[in-house]
């Protein structure tokens, strides 16, 4: 059985779902991926270690 | 400057191992063509096409990045304005990113340019597919022919 995925597609990389390609912005990209596996590939953003910040 | 990201962000000078490698902000184009919201775009087109360009950066006084034209957006109806003819808020990239990197997104995801900015939006230059792919294959003949002379040393 599939997942439905009208509407969004899933990150290549991590599997979330994004409205849009992060890097090409097109709603059909064979390589989808998310704003925050991005910033992370680019180095842009740093991995936060902790979602409690403590 | 709020901490380490801001400061590459913003295309100051970094120090280290990797700080010799060319990055986006050295790889991408510092004279792009520019436009503001309020301009036809048949007027744009006429004198960027004119330079050799096929793309322009919208961009507000403070040279802050609102909207990308490429090849597509360029032909659009002239009597468009700029605003209505623009992707407006395009994804756009540090100048500290490396360019290997870049290069290998962009030819992935058939992307032709891409606006560098720095980390509060200000226009750096645009980098084109065709100058981030030969700029990677530069580096990496580089490292592939030091490599071959230090196996023979």
């Amino acid at each position: 059985m599939t997942e439905e995925t009208s509407g969004w597609q899933a990150c290549s990389r991590c599997g979330a779902k994004t409205d849009v390609c992060a890097f090409c912005e097109g709603p059909d990209c064979l390589f989808t991926i998310c704003y925050e596996c991005l910033n992370l590939a680019l180095r842009q953003a740093l991995a936060q270690p902790h979602a409690h910040g403590g | 400057m709020e901490g380490k990201l801001d400061w590459l962000g913003a295309g100051l000078p970094t120090e280290g191992t990797n700080s010799e490698r060319p990055r986006a902000g050295d790889v991408a184009r510092k004279d792009v063509p520019t436009c503001f919201l309020n301009e036809r775009l048949g007027d744009v087109r006429g004198w960027v096409r004119a330079g050799g360009w096929n793309a322009c950066v919208a961009v507000n006084e403070e040279r802050v990045v609102l909207g990308l034209l490429r090849a597509k957006e360029l032909d659009a109806d002239p009597d468009l304005r700029i605003e209505e003819a623009m992707r407006p808020g395009p994804s756009t990239f540090r100048p500290f990113v490396a360019i290997e990197e870049m290069a290998q997104l962009m030819i992935d995801h058939d992307v032709e340019s891409s606006p560098i900015t720095t980390s509060d939006g200000r226009l750096v230059g645009l980098l084109t597919v065709q100058d981030a792919a030969r700029v990677a294959l530069e580096l990496r003949e580089a490292g592939d022919s030091s490599g071959q002379k230090e196996e023979q040393t």
